[in-house]
C-alpha cells in the first residue's frame, strides 16, 4: 500500500469500502473527462483553424456560437443532452440515459467551445509568413495546418487544459445525464468526483467530501503539470 | 441495448473511447441470459441517502447476476424519468403522484413496500409552541400563525407533496405566505441544513432526520405515527414497474423480478432489520395475510370508473 | 527546369499590380529583379511560387502551364521550388528541424510519424541533405540550437539552407539580404553562386543594385506594372535600352 493510500485509509477507517469507492469515482471522472476532452480537441482544432484562416459564409455566426458556448451553463447543457438521449429523444434508441457515454457527450458540448475558443486565439497569433514558409517548402494545406498547430502548441495546451478544467469540475450536466450512480458494493458507475462531493455533502459526510475535493484539486494541478510538461517537451527548441 | 451503445461509441469517435472503455468496468458484459443486464431504478433521495438500497440491492444482484443502477432523484423527477421510459422501476413515496402515474398508463403492478413517518423538527426554543402536538395540521397552523420560519423542500418530492397535503388540510394557501416561508430548493439534507442555519421548522422524514441528527441542532417536536404521533405524517413507500406496453425498451422482466424480490420475505426482512445509528428507519409493509387490493389500484379508482 | 511567367496580368482588389509581365529563368542562371520597393517584386515571386494563380497569363514550368494541370501534378511542380523570404520565418524548433522541413513533407506519413515520435523521446535521426545544406551556409555547428536563439543573419542563412536542403530546381529569393549586415550578406551571396554552380536556377528580388551587379547573370527591371527591360546584367547596367532604367540606376528616378 502506498503512502497516500495509507493516509486515505487512515482518514476513512469508519467506512470499509471507502478507498475502493473513491478510486472508482476518480476512475470514472478521469475516463469521462479525458475522453470528452480528447474528442473535443479532435473536433475543435479543425474548427479553430477553419475560423482562423478561411473565409466562409456563417463564420460570424459560428464565432458567436463558440463565444456563447464558452460560458454556457452546464445544467442547461445537461438538460439539452438529457432530452437528446432520453428514450423519447432523437438519440433515444441508443439507450444512453444514465451512462458514461451520455456524460461524455454533455462534457464534449461543454469543453469543445472552450477548447475551440482558446485554440482560435492561439492559432490566429501564428504569423502568416511562417505559414507561407511551410507552403513554399512544398507543404500541402494539411502541412500548413500542422505547422500552425505546432507553432501554437502552448496556446493549444492551454486550451486543452481549460477544457479539461471545465469538464472535470462541472457538476450540473453529469448529474442530470449520468444520474450519479454507484453500485451496491460501492463502485462508481456514473458517479464523478463532483457529483460525489455533492452527494456526500448532502448526506453530511463532509470528511469524505473534503477528501474528494482535495483529490479534485490535486488532479487538476497534476494534469496541468503534465500538459505544461508535454508542451515544453514538444518545444525543447522554443 | 448493449450492442447499440457500442455502436454509438464507435460513432462518437472510435479509438479513444473504445480504448478507454475498459476503465469503466461494470456494465458491459455479454450474454444472452438475464445475467449481465442492468435494471435502472429511479427512487427518492430518502431511500438512497439512508443507505438502505445498497443493503437491498446487493443480494438481488448476486442472485441474478445483474446490476441495479439506482438513481436518486426527487419523487417528481423519478416519476418523470420513468414516464419517459428512461427507467425500469420506480420506488417513491407520494401516493397521489403514483396514482396519477398509473392512471396515465405509465406504471403497472404497484405494490405497497414499506413505510416510515415524517416528523416536524425545529429549534429547541420552539417559537410557535408546537412541541408535543399530535395533529400535524394544527402544528402547521400554529407555525403559520406565529409566522415562524418554515423551510419547504419546494421540489415536488414526496416530502414536499406531503407538506402541501398538510397545508391543504389547514385550509391555508401556500402562495399567500410571507417571507417566513422559505423554499429550500434541494434535497432533504440541504433543506435540513437550511432550516438549521435559518433556525426554522421543517417537515422531514424520520430516517433522514435520525441520520443527520448529530450534525444539526434541530429538535424533533411533532412525532409521526411510528411513535404514536399524528397519523397524517404517515410516509408510505410504493414500488411500480414501468408499463412495457408504453415503453417497449424497458426491462420489464427484471423490474418484476426486482419487485418480487423486494416484497418477498427476504427483502422485507432486510428492510425491517436495517438500522442506521441503531435506529430502525423503515417498516416493512408488503407482507400481509389479509387481502390488500388497494395497493394495486389508484385510490378511489372503483368510484371513478363504474362502467 | 525552366520557370516562366508569360504575359501575366494580376491585381489585388481594384489595384492592378501587373499588366503583361513576362520573365523566365533557366537552370544554372541567376536572374535579379530590381525595382523600387512596393512595385510588386514579392507579388511576382509569389506568383512564380504558385501561392496564387494570376488573373491572366500563365506560369509555365518546363512548357507546362501549371494552373491547367491536376492538383497533384501542380504540387509536384511546386515541390521543385525553394523560397526564402525577407524575414527568415523560421519554425519554432531546432535549426536542424527547420532545415529538414522540406524533406519531411515529402516523406510518407509513416516516416513522418516515426520521426515525430522519435523526436518526443529525444531520439533524433538527422538526414544528410539537411546537414549538408547547413554546411553550405556555415551553420552546421549550430544544428541542435533553437532557431529562436540565432541572430537575424544566422536565421536568414538557416532559411536559405531550409530551401536548399531538398535540392530544388529553382530558388526564389525575396529581398533575402535587405535586413542583413555585410558579412551575412556575403555568406548568402556565396551560397547563391554555389547553388547556381549546382545548376539551380535562381530568381532574386532586390532593391540593392550592387547586389544584382555582383551575382546576377540577367536583370529584369520592374517599374510601374510591367518589366520595362530584361537583359544581361552588364548590358542593362552599362547600356540600358529604356531611358527609365538609366534614370532608376543612376538614382534620378525616385519612388
Amino acid at each position: 500500500m502506498s503512502l497516500e493510500q495509507q493516509m486515505l485509509t487512515a482518514l476513512v477507517v469508519d467506512f470499509p469500502f471507502e478507498w475502493n469507492y473513491i478510486r472508482s469515482i476518480v476512475r470514472v471522472s478521469l475516463y469521462v473527462s479525458l475522453t470528452a476532452v480528447a474528442l473535443s480537441t479532435l473536433l475543435s482544432l479543425p474548427v479553430a483553424l477553419l475560423v482562423g484562416f478561411k473565409e466562409f459564409r456563417g463564420k460570424t455566426l459560428l464565432t458567436s456560437i463558440i463565444n456563447t458556448g464558452m460560458g454556457f451553463p452546464s445544467v442547461v447543457v445537461g438538460l439539452v443532452v438529457l432530452f437528446a438521449v432520453s428514450n423519447q429523444g432523437p438519440l433515444g434508441s441508443f439507450d444512453l440515459v444514465f451512462t458514461t457515454e451520455a456524460m461524455i457527450l454533455s462534457q464534449i458540448v461543454l469543453a469543445a467551445p472552450v477548447i475551440t475558443g482558446v485554440s482560435l486565439a492561439a492559432v490566429s497569433s501564428v504569423e502568416q509568413n511562417v505559414r507561407d514558409a511551410a507552403y513554399a517548402m512544398g507543404g500541402t494545406n494539411l502541412d500548413v495546418a500542422l505547422v500552425t498547430i505546432k507553432e501554437a502548441r502552448y496556446g493549444i495546451a492551454t486550451a486543452v487544459l481549460a477544457g479539461f478544467g471545465r469538464a472535470i469540475s462541472e457538476v450540473g450536466s453529469v448529474l442530470i445525464v449520468g444520474g450519479n450512480i454507484a453500485s451496491s458494493d460501492g463502485t462508481s458507475v456514473t458517479r464523478t468526483i463532483t457529483t460525489a462531493i455533492q452527494l456526500e455533502a448532502r448526506q453530511g459526510r463532509f470528511e469524505t467530501a473534503m477528501i474528494l475535493g482535495a483529490i479534485l484539486v490535486v488532479l487538476v494541478l497534476l494534469v496541468n503539470a503534465i500538459v505544461v510538461r508535454l508542451g515544453s517537451g514538444g518545444g525543447r527548441y522554443g | 441495448m448493449t450492442i447499440q451503445r457500442r455502436e454509438f461509441l464507435s460513432v462518437l469517435g472510435g479509438g479513444v473511447a473504445v480504448g478507454l472503455a475498459g476503465c469503466t468496468g461494470a456494465d458491459d458484459s455479454d450474454g444472452p441470459e438475464i445475467s449481465g443486464e442492468t435494471l435502472t431504478l429511479t427512487t427518492t433521495t430518502s431511500t438512497y441517502d439512508t443507505g438502505l438500497l445498497d443493503e437491498l440491492n446487493a443480494p438481488f444482484e448476486d442472485r441474478y447476476g445483474v446490476t441495479v443502477d439506482a438513481v436518486a432523484q426527487g419523487t417528481g423527477a423519478a416519476l418523470r424519468t420513468a414516464r419517459d421510459g428512461d427507467s425500469d422501476v420506480v420506488m417513491v413515496h407520494a401516493r397521489s403522484l403514483e396514482d396519477e402515474f398509473m392512471e396515465e398508463g405509465y406504471g403497472v403492478n404497484r405494490r405497497d413496500l414499506m413505510f416510515n413517518d415524517f416528523v416536524i423538527v425545529g429549534e429547541s426554543d420552539d417559537p410557535a409552541d408546537v412541541e408535543g402536538e399530535d395533529d400535524a395540521a394544527a402544528a402547521f397552523e400554529a407555525i403559520a400563525e406565529a409566522e415562524a420560519t418554515f423551510v419547504s423542500r419546494g421540489d415536488e418530492s414526496g416530502t414536499h407533496t406531503k407538506e402541501l397535503e398538510i397545508w391543504d388540510e389547514t385550509g391555508l394557501t401556500v402562495e399567500e405566505f410571507g417571507e417566513w416561508y422559505l423554499d429550500g430548493g434541494g434535497g432533504m439534507g440541504e433543506t435540513l441544513n437550511t432550516a438549521n442555519l435559518d433556525g426554522g421548522y421543517t417537515l422531514v422524514d424520520r430516517g433522514t432526520f435520525l441520520d443527520m441528527r448529530d450534525e444539526i441542532d434541530l429538535e424533533l417536536l411533532v412525532e409521526g405515527p411510528v411513535e404514536g404521533g399524528s397519523e397524517m405524517l404517515m410516509n408510505p413507500y410504493g414500488i411500480v414497474a414501468v408499463n412495457p406496453a408504453v415503453h417497449d425498451n424497458v426491462n420489464y422482466d427484471l423490474a418484476m423480478a426486482y419487485i418480487g424480490y423486494i416484497t418477498s420475505l427476504e427483502g422485507q426482512e432486510i428492510i425491517e432489520e436495517y438500522r442506521s445509528n441503531d435506529e430502525q428507519l423503515f417498516f416493512a409493509e408488503a407482507l400481509s395475510e389479509d387481502p390488500n387490493f388497494r395497493q394495486y389500484l389508484p385510490e378511489g379508482w372503483e368510484r371513478s370508473s363504474d362502467d | 527546369m525552366t520557370l516562366e511567367a508569360i504575359d501575366v496580368h494580376h491585381s489585388y482588389g481594384y489595384e492592378t499590380v501587373f499588366e503583361g509581365v513576362s520573365l523566365s529563368v533557366t537552370p544554372g542562371e541567376v536572374v535579379a529583379i530590381i525595382g523600387p520597393s512596393g512595385v510588386g517584386k514579392s507579388t511576382l515571386l509569389r506568383l512564380l511560387a504558385l501561392f496564387d494563380a494570376p488573373d491572366d497569363g500563365a506560369i509555365v514550368y518546363d512548357d507546362d502551364p501549371v494552373w491547367e494541370v491536376s492538383d497533384q501534378r501542380r504540387l509536384e511542380y511546386r515541390r521543385r521550388i525553394g523560397m526564402v523570404f525577407q524575414d527568415a520565418s523560421l519554425f519554432d524548433a531546432s535549426v536542424r528541424r527547420n532545415a529538414e522541413y522540406g524533406l519531411r513533407v515529402r516523406q510518407s506519413w509513416r516516416e513522418r510519424l516515426r520521426h515525430e515520435l522519435g523526436g518526443l523521446v529525444g531520439k533524433e535521426n538527422g538526414t544528410g541533405a539537411a546537414v549538408d545544406a547547413l554546411e553550405t551556409v556555415g551553420l552546421r555547428e549550430q544544428a541542435e540550437q533553437d532557431a529562436s536563439s540565432l541572430s537575424g543573419g544566422e536565421a536568414q542563412r538557416v532559411a536559405f539552407a531550409r530551401a536548399l536542403a531538398y535540392d530544388p530546381d529553382v530558388l526564389l529569393l525575396d529581398e533575402p539580404t535587405s535586413d542583413l549586415d555585410p558579412r551575412n550578406t556575403a555568406v548568402l551571396e556565396d551560397a547563391v553562386l554555389e547553388a547556381r554552380d549546382r545548376d539551380i536556377g535562381v530568381v532574386i528580388a532586390t532593391h540593392d543594385m550592387h547586389q544584382a551587379e555582383r551575382i546576377a547573370d540577367r536583370v529584369g527591371v520592374l517599374l510601374g506594372d510591367e518589366i520595362i527591360e530584361v537583359g544581361p546584367t552588364e548590358r542593362v547596367f552599362e547600356d540600358p535600352v529604356d531611358d527609365r532604367t538609366r534614370k532608376f540606376i543612376s538614382g534620378e528616378l525616385i519612388y
